[in-house]
């Protein structure tokens, strides 16, 4: 499969104050592609500057050297106001905290997207309905995101980006700060949707587990700075059953190995 | 019991709380009472060309709306206020929303901008008759400049401490940055948008008032000016009361529209002011 997005010798690190001895690298030579259609899962120990590479990769921070290619496109990363966030529309973004606008309802959320780039029409709607149908959020269309449940308000924001239909979404940890059960129903409402349209997927977090669960391929990042320290292809079969995959024999060998290389 | 039963038993709102806003009702009330009474008091003592009685100043009140004056000099002075309040809070909210997409002209302006809320605006009328003549204009111009300022810097604050992560998220959405002006960091400012508004509504009616006292032959400022030249002190605190029922009118308003504009907020009501 050809490479929609590589990621070629990127480093980072932040500015250093006046006076000050340089900031540290966040990330060094990090190299990596993902393919058309891919899921993959990138894990690393926390403060290992993996949301900083999501936020690199949507155009929304930039890069201290390398590139990041795009559809063939090396995209300029060294100044700030060079930078296209999200790339017109076509990387998407669910960040850690639902960032939802507190002052749209969950079914303004949800429209904002198609708003914002004038692709409001009956048929948008109905399909912005039709994912909210799917996430079970029915019935709190009209509600303000203080007024929904943390899993809620993950669900707005994962079908907010669902909604515009981009060709790559990058997750950074979204079901991070939810409890166990939730979370496991929030992986099977992604996989169910990534069934659906099989978009490409970049998908952050610090749980094996759900690494292994949701991945075609999962990459281990070092402790600071960041580089590659694994790779593994998840060769358990789709569709996967969430809540059995612990039993499941390769994914016992799998959760090892990665394990000895997350440190 | 199913839940929905046991929701109907439970009061919608404890007897404590309606027994709480009674009592704070009835404090109200006698505070009002103890201040008419200082009012009284004071009128009785320190002589009625000093401080007017206050049932006086009602009698008056009456009689000025009977004969109209009253509506007369109110309207002249909501009139030439509110045209104020609104060059000063347009100017305030649109020149913060302008610079927002210019940081080095913001970095350069800035300073003078906050030097200048240091001048004396009051002391500018003499400058302002000079330059502008006797008519409304040295009025709109003191009542624009005393409403732009603390509009111009909440607003300003506010655009400024809008989440920036917000801001990304919506770039990445698609939203232009115009449609972040409106979408995003409007609503966001607002809170910040409207206790500028709650310093400059007083502040516009003053300085309407006091502009009168200077300019012009009619309105409340004439109203108080006129009776104090006049040795009426019941008329001018007739002036002020009418100034003050205004002010709070104004506020009212205000509060509604607040309320109305940011009825998503997770807000404790009783906070308000």
């Amino acid at each position: 499969m050809a490479a929609l997005l590589e990621v070629r010798n990127l480093s980072k690190r932040f500015a250093s104050r006046a006076g000050r001895e340089p900031s540290p690298w966040i990330i060094r030579d990090l190299s990596f592609s993902v393919a058309d259609g891919e899921f993959l899962t990138i894990v690393g120990p926390s403060g290992g500057g993996k949301t900083t590479l999501l936020n690199m990769i949507a155009q929304i921070d930039t890069a201290s050297g390398g590139e990041i290619v795009f559809q063939s496109k090396s995209a300029p990363l060294g100044d700030k106001t060079s930078l296209k966030p999200g790339l017109n529309c076509q990387i998407g973004y669910v960040t850690q905290e639902d960032n939802l606008l507190p002052w749209r309802t969950c079914l303004e959320n949800v429209l904002f997207p198609l708003m914002a780039q004038g692709r409001l029409n009956d048929e948008t709607r109905a399909h912005a309905q039709s994912l909210i149908r799917a996430v079970g959020l029915e019935g709190w269309e009209k509600h303000y995101p203080h007024e929904l449940s943390g899993g809620m308000r993950k669900r707005t924001s994962l079908i907010r980006t669902l909604v515009y239909d981009p060709p790559v979404i990058l997750m950074d940890e979204p079901f991070g700060a939810v409890d166990a059960q939730t979370r496991v129903q929030l992986q099977e409402d992604l996989l169910r949707l990534w069934n659906l349209g099989r978009k490409t997927i970049v998908f952050v977090t610090h749980d094996i587990t759900e690494a292994i669960a949701l991945a075609d391929r999962t990459l281990v990042l070092t402790r600071q700075p960041s580089s590659v320290a694994g790779e593994h292809i998840i060769t358990i079969p789709r569709p996967r059953d969430i809540r059995d995959i612990l039993t499941h024999p390769e994914f016992v060998d799998l959760y090892r190995r990665i394990r000895a290389q997350v440190q | 019991m199913t839940t929905a039963e046991q929701a109907a038993t439970l009061p919608a709102e404890p007897d404590g709380i309606k027994w709480r806003h009674v009592m704070v009702r009835v404090g109200q009330i006698g505070l009002g009472l103890v201040f008419l009474w200082l009012w009284k008091w004071g009128a009785n003592s320190a002589g009625e060309s000093y401080i007017a009685d206050p049932f006086k100043v009602w009698d008056r009140l009456i009689e000025i709306a009977r004969t109209g004056e009253l509506a007369r000099h109110t309207y002249v002075t909501l009139r030439i206020s509110a045209i104020g309040f609104a060059i000063g809070c347009a100017a305030g909210v649109v020149l913060p929303f302008a610079l927002r997409r210019m940081p080095r002209l913001t970095d350069a302006i800035e300073p003078y901008i906050m030097a200048s809320v240091g001048v004396p605006k009051y002391a500018l009328i003499p400058l302002f008759i000079l330059w502008f003549g006797i008519n409304d204009a040295p009025k709109l111009w003191l009542i624009g400049l005393l409403v732009f300022y603390p509009v111009f810097i909440s607003v300003f604050a506010g655009i400024r401490s809008v989440d920036g992560r917000l801001l990304d998220i919506a770039r990445v959405l698609g939203a232009s940055e115009s449609r972040i002006s409106v979408e995003v960091i409007w609503h966001a400012m607002l809170p910040f948008f409207f206790s500028g508004l709650k310093i400059s509504v007083p502040r516009a009616v003053s300085a309407a008032i006091i502009a009168e006292f200077l300019v012009g032959f009619e309105g409340i400022g004439f109203y108080i000016e006129n009776a104090r030249q006049q040795m009426d002190v019941t008329g001018a605190f007739v002036g002020i009361a009418v100034a003050i029922a205004l002010v709070l009118v104004m506020n009212a308003l205000l509060v509604w529209i607040d309320k109305r504009l940011s009825a998503w907020r997770p807000m404790d009501r009783h906070m308000e002011l």
